[in-house]
């Protein structure tokens, strides 16, 4: 911010910047929500105990540190990663659709770990999350280039055939790995819908390094992305590297998709649908979206879980199968409601 | 003379087999249709559980519908698959080149009366599907009782030829009817032991219903108990617990679904598991889950289950 900017600009950062605060705010209500909220119900007394004097011998306490405590961490990482990915893949592809699952990036890591699983016979964790990494990136360079063939490369709706045509291949393919495999039948559907269901602190260790590397250069990239949305002309004209842009942001993008499918496995919508509701409030400028998107998506994500957990007693409703129903009737509504920002 | 005699019996039961050949066939199946065929089939693909039900009474199918790999199917495991095409390795799929190549006389399937459906699956063996353009589909239903189900297989080996007085059926039977007696006198020694058949999933623990599945109702009828459970009759004979509610059900003895090898670590990896007493405790045992067909297999299981039964404590809980 210099004098030079108008004040009608200065006027706009307040509110934005209070609005963040806010759902800051928002987040941590959620996070406590999701220790105290559950499957069984444990007292507020309880769950202080637990995290102040902490008894292995206690079952409610090893549910509040064991179950819990992991599955909030990582919907919290989880859900940033997944907002932040779409956001940075809306604004790098200029496509409205854009989001982890449709451009192939969830099926291609979630591809990779299962033939870990089933070809290989990998179990450890620590090797799923660079298999999905692999996976992840595999697809996305598959789908960049079949997109870039052609006089006019990788246009938007170009991206979106190729991501949705490679998505549904390498869908098929798990599919058919996890059926002819009893190995990895339990793992069908957490490979096929996404859940924060028993991920414990292994988990969280493992991916959290490349969370936190894949958020701050998805935060780093606002600026590039505000250029590239100008078209790449425009962007050019600027002084940009419109090619590094678009790498620095796939490469983000890369990193969160394939390091939250590696948690949590392939979690639609959230990704898709978060951007938007960023945007609606920020305006089209990818610096406010980008922290908005990382701070809806895990509100979003954590309050579709803690409804998982409590509306079918005794058991739960994974989370994939909640943001897909909350999910869809919401991105319709919005999709109607005010004409998508053509990106 | 005596030498003659010989010729001609030994010349009149050559000839048998072939006299047998042109007699019609018939059964009645699970499913209370009767198929008859002109002649007794010889050229037979089986499903897996099927298969391993057969081919232990000297019936072998040319070809199996299999729901995964030969390796890893409990029910085929420590068979002599031998020169047998598998014709499908998923659940619900069947590469119908191989089926056709084999030329099958008939297909031995499972009818499941709660399902109204046929084993391997209704894309495979259901009503309509390709496969009976090949061959009819056939076999016994499956009810309340592996026992009776191996009976049934028994018939109808029978029918196709087999000799059901080979020593090695009859061994197979006497080394059930020991391990079934001994499983009996454990569970009837203590009358208060209740158990609980579970599957370890990730997203929950998943109960099961004894009604549900033909090895349980015979452990039943055997003298175990099992503890009530709040059956939804909508979820089947299934019940998704929640990890955090794992102390719903507190029996004396857990019995983990088997098909999978790594169930049991599974759930030991789970932070609640040890919330149900009896696991704190080691009273846990394998459930041989839906795939059990023959005698020499069951014997097996339940000398690992009469070892949990025999170490358990009955009065662990006091829920009944």
């Amino acid at each position: 911010m210099t004098f030079a900017e108008p004040i009608a600009g200065v006027r706009r950062q307040v509110p934005l910047l209070a609005g963040l605060i806010g759902l800051a705010v928002i987040v941590l209500a959620i996070a406590f929500l999701s220790i105290t909220v559950g499957a069984r119900p444990v007292t507020l007394d309880t769950v202080w105990a637990a995290l102040t004097a902490y008894d292995p011998n206690s079952t409610d306490h090893r549910i509040i540190w064991e179950l819990r405590l992991p599955r909030t961490v990582v919907g919290l990482l989880v859900g940033a990663a997944l907002g932040l990915a779409g956001a940075v893949l809306q604004g790098a592809t200029r496509n409205p659709l854009a989001d982890p699952s449709i451009l192939g990036i969830h099926a291609g890591a979630a591809l990779f770990v299962v033939l870990g699983v089933a070809v290989l016979g990998i179990s450890q964790l620590s090797l799923y999350v660079w298999l999905a990494f692999a996976g992840a990136g595999a697809a996305m360079l598959a789908v960049y280039a079949i997109a870039s063939v052609g006089r006019e490369g990788a246009t938007p709706i170009k991206l979106a055939l190729a991501g949705s045509a490679m998505t549904a291949a390498l869908q098929s393919i798990v599919s058919a790995i996890l059926l002819t495999s009893p190995r990895t039948l339990d793992e069908v559907r957490f490979w096929q819908v996404g859940s924060l269901a028993g991920r414990s602190m292994d988990v969280v260790v493992q991916v959290a390094p490349f969370l936190a590397i894949g958020i701050v250069l998805a935060l780093a990239s606002g600026r590039m992305l505000d250029g590239l949305s100008m078209g790449e002309d425009v962007a050019r004209a600027l002084g940009q590297n419109v090619r590094r842009s678009r790498a620095i942001a796939g490469l983000a993008a890369v990193i969160l998709a394939g390091a939250s499918t590696a948690a949590a496995g392939p979690i639609a919508f959230v990704g898709l649908t978060v951007p938007h509701v960023a945007r609606a409030i920020t305006g089209p400028n990818y610096r406010w979206i980008l922290p908005y998107s990382m701070l809806l998506a895990p509100i979003l994500l954590l309050g579709a879980d803690i409804l998982g957990r409590i509306i079918a007693p005794p058991g739960e409703v994974q989370v994939g199968i909640v943001t897909a129903f909350l999910g869809a009737p919401f991105f319709i509504a919005l999709v109607r409601r005010r004409k998508l920002a053509t990106l | 003379m005596h030498a003659a005699l010989k010729t001609t019996l030994l010349a009149a039961f050559a000839i048998l087999p072939a006299f047998a050949q042109a007699e019609p066939w018939t059964y009645t199946d699970g499913a209370g249709e009767t198929i008859t065929l002109e002649q007794v089939p010889t050229r037979i693909i089986a499903t897996e559980d099927a298969a391993a039900a057969l081919i232990p009474l000297g019936i072998r199918p040319v070809g199996i519908i299999g729901n995964s790999l030969p390796e890893d199917s409990k029910a085929l495991q420590g068979l002599d698959l031998a020169g047998i095409e598998m014709v499908g390795v998923t659940h619900n799929e069947i590469d119908l080149e191989k089926a056709a190549i084999l030329q099958p006389d008939l297909v031995i399937a499972e009818y499941w009366p709660l399902d109204k459906e046929w084993g391997g699956g209704a894309a495979v063996t259901g009503p309509g599907s390709p496969l009976r353009e090949l061959a009819p589909v056939t076999g016994p239903a499956q009810l309340d009782s592996v026992v009776g189900l191996i009976e049934e297989y028994e018939a109808l080996a029978a029918s196709l030829g087999a000799d059901l007085s080979a020593p090695a059926i009859a061994e197979a039977k006497a080394e059930f009817e020991r391990a079934r007696d001994a499983f009996s006198a454990a569970a009837q020694a203590k009358p208060n032991l209740t158990a609980l058949a579970v599957w370890a999933g990730n997203d929950g623990l998943w109960v099961a219903a004894p009604e549900g599945a033909a090895e349980l109702m015979d452990l039943q009828r055997w003298g175990l108990d099992f503890l009530k459970t709040d059956l939804n009759p909508d979820s089947g004979y299934w019940e998704t617990v929640s990890w955090e509610r794992s102390d719903k059900y507190q029996p004396d003895i857990i019995l983990i679904d088997n098909r999978v090898a790594t169930n049991r670590a599974n759930a030991e990896a789970k932070p609640t598991w040890t919330a149900i007493k009896a696991a704190a405790d080691g009273s846990v045992g394998e459930w041989p889950a839906y795939w059990l067909r023959n005698y020499r297999a069951y014997a097996g299981e339940l000398d690992k289950l009469t070892a949990v039964v025999e170490a358990a404590d009955e009065n662990l809980t006091s829920e009944q």
